[in-house]
């Protein structure tokens, strides 16, 4: 023992854990790599197959069928108006999201001496609920009946409209709840963001008379610029991907005014009859979007972002 | 105890100067308008879930928030008029097992990635960030044909095995025990404690924090799934708490009994209602992490 930590320089060192740690190592990352290969990476080239067949439902047989899925979804208007409602719905939640997130998030960030937490508690709150919750509470708001929205625009003299059965009025009623659940997670984010910046930027501009204003211009928000690309990559991935409000306010309707991509997947891949095929070409064009767009961001957006 | 823990998270470091012309007055007011707005459905749906229907459909078009008479009727329906016992046992299983295993699997790969050299460890860590940017609609669809192939559509297996291990718990892990002197490991393996007996004496007792904060989000997030749950079950004893109210919610809504499904929600949010209030620190330390990492 005593002769080994003699002799620990640091190349010999590593190259003894190597041989000491190598298989034990295997064994503390299998269960990790067993999960991950078997239902992350497998999936990935299994669902490229199957986007590449005609899948007979209940998973009987399968019929190679080149890209004729891709090539018929591609001509198909129905398949083009999801992805409309996808980009709506992207255009609607992300921009307003993050905008009202980080004005929270400034208006959390003054010193309260008191009630701090209590604040933080109420606008934190959203974080913990789940889409299907979102969806069912903003159904009992919506809700022509007995609903609170309709009465309380009523009261400020507005005919509110009957949101979840309007067709120009539903994929708002699905934003504003996304927008909703969502806002917890990015005052989060942004608040944190906030908090790292060096204070002494603002003692500077302190110093150089900037007030309010020109502090949260000329500080605040470059300094966040990295926060803010992160939260428009993550915000952008989960409107992409927002599913429980739609299946729980919309179910995709009325017509299909809120079938965004990820719902069609679902209704094709598990609603009556299972088209996997189909339901997975469309999965993986969605996949393809999603890594386009953050792909874009990063190129346009990546560049002004501003990094201490 | 609690208040006072959240209370010091929560008012850690602010970083504007303070403006004492024009006091504090105009943020509280601001603050708390906000605040109320934003948890006003959670309020709304708590006071409903008290209120007898009869008042909440005499109401009709002018619905008031609090209950003019205070009801327990509408739990007793939710619990009773469907299987939400059921519901919400499953939903603790499946919850238990995945939270469980990933953050024991996490510790056991993070561990692994911080301390040990081994062939392939920078492919393999690759791997694992790899998979957290990965689309969960291009993985769920075989998924689904794998599990039912198998024959655990509607069990716990189904409802778990797919997401026992995590990414960003291993990720997350790693970070953390890097932050760890190695001349404590090295110490220890002088005084001829195994690297068993290391991670779990020393390591995580030393990492409270980082695995507490994992292990809530690890709980969040898998009580909250619905996708999954909703395509890999179809009868309705395998139903977790989320697919459950959603379908109460179909039921319930042809007899308007908002009541009682305001109830039911509820008791749905109960478990992360309880960790937001009493862990809720920990949980905004993982939230962070998430994006401060990420």
């Amino acid at each position: 023992m005593v002769a080994e930590t003699a002799e620990q320089t640091a190349k010999t060192r590593s190259r003894k854990r190597y041989k000491r740690g190598s298989s034990k190592a295997y064994l503390f990352l299998f269960p990790t790599f067993l999960v991950l290969f078997v239902f992350v990476y497998y999936p990935i080239i299994e669902s490229f197959r199957l986007s590449r067949n005609r899948v007979a439902p209940f998973g009987g047989q399968e019929i190679g069928v080149g890209f004729e899925n891709y090539t018929r979804l591609l001509q198909n208007s129905d398949f083009w108006d999801t992805v409309k409602v996808s980009l709506w719905f992207m255009v609607g939640t992300v921009p307003i999201g993050i905008g009202l997130a980080v004005i929270i998030a400034l208006l959390l960030s003054y010193p309260l001496k008191r009630l701090n937490w209590f604040y933080r508690t109420l606008i934190f709150l959203p974080v913990v609920i789940s889409s299907a919750i979102a969806g069912v509470l903003f159904r009992l708001l919506y809700n022509p009946v007995v609903g609170f929205f309709n009465y309380w625009l009523g009261l400020i003299g507005i005919d509110g409209p009957n949101w979840l059965a309007d067709r120009s009025w539903a994929l708002v009623a699905v934003t504003i709840a996304v927008v909703w659940r969502q806002l917890g997670f990015n005052v989060i984010i942004a608040l944190a963001g906030i908090q790292n910046i060096d204070s002494q930027l603002y003692e500077a501009a302190k110093i150089d008379g900037a007030g309010t204003f020109a502090r949260i211009r000329y500080i605040t928000l470059p300094q966040l610029s990295p926060t803010l690309f992160f939260l428009a990559i993550i915000n952008v991935i989960i409107s992409l991907q927002a599913f429980g409000e739609i299946n729980i306010l919309t179910d995709g309707g009325p017509g299909r005014a809120t079938t965004n991509l990820v719902y069609q997947v679902f209704v094709d891949g598990f609603v009556g009859t299972h088209f996997l095929g189909r339901a997975s070409a469309q999965a993986f064009l969605l996949a393809v979007m999603v890594v386009a767009i953050s792909f874009i961001q990063f190129r346009g957006l990546g560049k002004r972002v501003h990094y201490q | 105890m609690t208040t006072e823990a959240i209370t010091q998270v929560q008012t850690a470091p602010a970083q504007h100067r303070k403006r004492r012309n024009w006091g504090d007055g105009p943020v509280h007011v601001v603050l708390l308008v906000i605040g109320l707005i934003i948890a006003l459905p959670v309020v709304i749906a708590f006071f409903m879930s008290f209120t007898p229907l009869r008042e909440i459909l005499s109401q009709g078009a002018a619905p008031e928030i609090l209950p003019n008479t205070w009801t327990m009727e509408n739990y007793d329906k939710a619990w009773t008029a469907s299987p939400f016992p059921r519901y919400m046992l499953n939903s603790i299983i499946q919850t238990g097992v995945i939270t469980i295993a990933q953050v024991v699997f996490s510790v056991l790969a993070g561990f692994a990635f911080a301390m040990f050299e081994f062939r392939g460890k920078n492919a393999l860590f690759a791997l694992v960030i790899g998979s957290l940017i990965i689309p969960f609609e291009l993985t769920f669809i075989p998924n689904f044909v794998l599990i039912s192939d198998l024959g655990w559509a509607n069990t716990y297996a189904g409802l778990t095995v797919p997401f026992l291990a995590s990414a960003f718990g291993v990720f997350m892990m790693r970070q953390f025990f890097l932050t760890i002197p190695r001349d404590l490991y090295d110490a220890a393996k002088i005084d001829g404690a195994s690297d068993w007996y290391y991670l779990w004496r020393i390591m995580v007792p030393l990492s409270k924090g980082a695995i507490s904060a994992f292990t809530i989000f690890a709980f969040l997030s898998a009580w909250n799934q619905f996708l999954w749950p909703l395509v890999i079950t179809n009868e309705e004893s395998m139903r977790t708490a989320q697919i459950g109210i959603r379908f109460f919610l179909v039921n319930q809504e042809r007899a308007t009994d908002w009541g009682a499904i305001m109830a039911g929600t509820v008791i749905v949010m109960v478990p992360t209602l309880i960790i937001f209030l009493f862990a809720q620190k920990q949980l905004v330390k993982g939230i962070a992490a998430s994006g401060l990492k990420g």
